[in-house]
């Protein structure tokens, strides 16, 4: 093991890094959009459509994601129907195949944490906000919704930091990111350990990032659960420093 | 839709034979009630009486089964579903019909994630459509008026529970309400901060505000309410100025129930 080589795989790897990044923001943004309207459909109390949410996460959060990425990439080609239908452009090719698989499997685990979400919003506070006058989008945008993402938001940071890993996948269907680069030297190296190591803190150094991020976005949205004017301070102060 | 004190004698409210039912149980059996502009009505009872449950079928937070609630003139419609349960024809109807009337809860109801400040001129803003500028002087002056203008930048969960509840207060003004419903205000308080919010309602009263209280505040319903109501049961069981029922002249059961 020398630097020399540390040095070398990290100059090989960076490369990957906006890819990985890239496949992971873009499907965890189309996935909430999912999500949102997968816990819509479950809250909607119309039955057909709460099925049909309910047996769709059960599919997508009970199979493995590299399952769905091989079924996606390798099963639709099968059907000369696909491959003729206006959507073979995006089909063929790996990269939105990885970001269909991607959205479609964060959509189904997110609409839980949604879900979770909008039934934590206080029944007062909604019968506060009815009794005068809100209703409907309005009611949603002013009240529910702000206090559905607070609640959601530390799962949906644990979300965000799966699909990053989760995104090393997107190498088996031939998507040069971080683990494609890594898998590829080793295979002209055959140095495993370094190179995955090498990976692996890559991985890690987004992640951390990735944290701090949530945990000041959450900072950031939660003042009515932070000190105190007069001087009191609570635990969640303590997590992330006083910035005020 | 002012919220000057008004002397007339035009019904802000009424109900007539208002009926509500939770599955089997029917917790308003035929309820009549009328309040004229300017009045103050103290809604006493037992728990369980129904005093909450008519009080919230005013703004329709509950639809009554049958009977009919009118408020400022102007008849709630409701049809009923295909499942049997009655409901609102109209959403906007009774949009409409809330904004003007303010409603203050046992358990404040604030919310959470915006200021006092923030909490009060929020339905002015964004249902009445009222311009900011206007709204925040206006709240101001409301939060001067309650007595907790320094708090204007608090979050609820950094204020007493007293605090709270004249912030929740200042919030129903501020819609410039015809008519307020008070639903048990001051039961999820301190005893020590009981009074501060009585203060409060007192002064409100006295600007000749309509106000409907449901209470088990003894001393309110007979100092400052223009009406008490006793419900028991569902039912009506005695009401009548605060002078006469106190004096005496409320039926025996009522007689019971103010001497605890």
């Amino acid at each position: 093991m020398s630097l020399d080589f540390f040095i070398e795989a990290l100059q090989r790897l960076l490369p990957g890094v906006p890819l990985t990044l890239t496949l992971a923001f873009l499907s965890t943004g189309i996935g909430a959009v999912f999500a949102f309207a997968l816990a819509g459909m479950r809250l909607s109390g119309i039955l057909p459509l709460d099925w049909l949410a309910r047996g769709y996460v059960f599919v997508f959060r009970g199979t493995p994601l590299l399952v769905q990425i091989f079924i996606i990439y390798y099963g639709l080609s099968q059907f000369p129907e696909v491959r003729h239908s206006f959507a073979w452009p995006i089909l063929r090719e790996p990269f939105w195949c990885a970001i269909i698989a991607l959205s479609l499997n964060t959509g189904a685990y997110a609409s839980e944490v949604v879900r979770g979400g909008l039934l934590s919003v206080p029944q007062g506070q909604l019968e506060a906000a009815r009794a005068c006058g809100m209703s409907g989008l309005l009611l949603f945008r002013r009240i529910v919704l702000p206090l559905a993402i607070r609640q959601a938001l530390p799962a949906y940071g644990t979300e965000l930091i799966l699909m990053v890993k989760a995104t090393s996948l997107a190498s088996i269907i031939t998507l040069m990111e971080i683990t494609g680069l890594a898998a590829k030297m080793i295979s002209d190296t055959y140095r495993v350990i370094e190179v995955f190591v090498v990976a692996g803190a890559i991985y890690l150094v987004i992640n951390f990032v990735l944290t701090r991020i949530i945990l000041l976005a959450e900072h950031w949205l939660t003042p009515h659960l932070r000190a105190r004017p007069d001087g009191v301070v609570l635990p969640s102060d303590a997590l992330i420093g006083d910035r005020a | 839709m002012t919220g000057l004190p008004s002397t007339g004698t035009a019904a802000a409210v009424r109900l007539t034979d208002l009926h509500k039912r939770f599955g089997a149980l029917e917790v308003l059996k035929g309820i009549s009630l009328e309040a004229r502009e300017g009045e103050v009505v103290s809604i006493l009872g037992a728990s369980g009486s129904g005093k909450s449950t008519m009080l919230r079928c005013i703004n329709m937070l509950e639809v009554p089964t049958s009977g009919t609630v009118t408020v400022g003139g102007e008849t709630i419609a409701l049809v009923r579903g295909r499942n049997g349960e009655s409901r609102p024809a109209d959403r906007r109807q009774v949009d409409r019909i809330r904004s003007r009337v303010g409603m203050v809860f046992q358990s404040f109801n604030l919310w959470s994630h915006k200021t006092v400040l923030e909490n009060v001129v929020e339905a002015p803003i964004h249902v009445q459509g009222r311009p900011k500028r206007e709204c925040v002087e206006e709240a101001l002056g409301l939060l001067e008026k309650v007595g907790i203008a320094d708090k204007r930048d608090h979050y609820p969960a950094h204020l007493s529970g007293g605090q709270q509840q004249r912030a929740a207060i200042a919030r129903a003004l501020a819609q410039r309400p015809a008519l307020m419903l008070f639903d048990e205000p001051t039961s999820a308080l301190d005893p020590e901060l009981v009074g501060e919010v009585l203060r409060v309602m007192r002064g409100l009263a006295e600007e000749g505000r309509t106000m409907l209280v449901v209470t088990h505040e003894m001393g309110f319903a007979r100092d400052v309410s223009n009406r008490v109501v006793f419900l028991h049961q569902g039912l009506i069981e005695a009401e009548g100025a605060p002078d006469a029922l106190f004096g005496g002249g409320g039926s025996e059961r009522f007689q019971r129930f103010i001497a605890g």
